[in-house]
């Protein structure tokens, strides 16, 4: 990792990741990644009886989001913690922005560590997921 | 209405091999097209062993490598139609490789029921070689109807 923990203060913003819509092809190569093959969110006929106006996308694809915009900034081996709580639902067509900011900036065990805000909003602004990365230098 | 008498109850383990294509296959389907994933020389140059799995790969291992999982929720009395992924969390130890044979045990970590829902945390333990290299813990919420 280039970045020094000595230039990155609490307030840093992460940069953040804007992602082309989600498609229901998308939804379809997800479910077969993950081996979640709920079909809420592949099927439309089961989505709309389930009270839906369509399908949704598994919240573990947002995380996943949330994930490339993380290891886009700090690689996969500096990442000590990362949870996400899930808050509204995501449907095909919705434009998702990864974003973060440093809360916490911290030594502990001999570690020199950052805590991270971290979350997915839709362009209208609506947090679709919501969590926190705890990264290590 | 779920089983609160089986909060801590340990499953029998099962094991994942953890293949190359799986990791490109869940990137492309994030659209993550990082080359840390997809490129082992680009992966060894940035200090990695092989092409790391990414952030969530453990989703993979939990329905891929224990099918039964959904089995098991239907053992506790939840909801497998209405259930609701509440949080997810993840704490990692080691990166995970392309060829790493991972043991994975998962246990009921918490039950909770209300009046307005039946909140349920099952664990994921995972160990390559008796070394624990990934804990996840998801947590699934069904409303009471």
């Amino acid at each position: 990792m280039n970045l020094d923990f000595n230039n990155i203060q609490e307030g840093f913003e992460l940069p953040s990741l804007t992602k082309e819509p989600i498609t229901q092809i998308q939804l379809v190569r997800y479910a077969g990644a993950s081996g979640d093959f709920n079909p809420i969110h592949t099927v439309p006929e089961y989505a709309k009886e389930a009270g839906l106006d369509g399908t949704i996308a598994h919240g573990m694809l947002i995380m996943g989001i949330l994930g490339q915009m993380i290891t886009n900034f700090c690689g996969i081996k500096n990442v000590k913690k990362y949870s996400v709580s899930f808050k509204a639902m995501t449907k095909p067509g919705d434009i998702l922005t990864a974003k973060g900011v440093v809360k916490k900036k911290y030594e502990s065990e001999g570690e020199k560590l950052i805590d991270c805000k971290v979350w997915v909003e839709d362009s209208k602004g609506e947090v679709k997921v919501d969590g926190k990365v705890t990264i290590k230098f | 209405m779920v089983d609160t008498s089986l909060e801590g109850k340990e499953y029998s383990p099962f094991t994942f091999e953890v293949d190359r294509s799986k990791i490109k296959e869940l990137c492309m389907a994030i659209g993550d097209n990082n080359p840390l994933f997809f490129d082992k020389e680009y992966a060894i140059k940035q200090g990695y062993k092989d092409t790391p799995a990414p952030l969530t790969f453990a989703t993979v291992m939990n329905f891929w490598g224990n099918p039964e999982i959904w089995d098991r929720m239907k053992e506790i009395g939840i909801d497998i139609k209405r259930l609701l992924h509440a949080k997810e969390e993840y704490e990692y130890f080691s990166p995970i490789y392309p060829g790493d044979i991972l043991k994975g045990v998962m246990s009921v970590d918490s039950i909770r029921s209300s009046s307005l829902m039946d909140m349920v945390t099952f664990k994921s333990t995972f160990t390559r070689d008796g070394e624990v290299v990934l804990i996840a813990k998801m947590t699934i919420v069904v409303m009471q109807q």
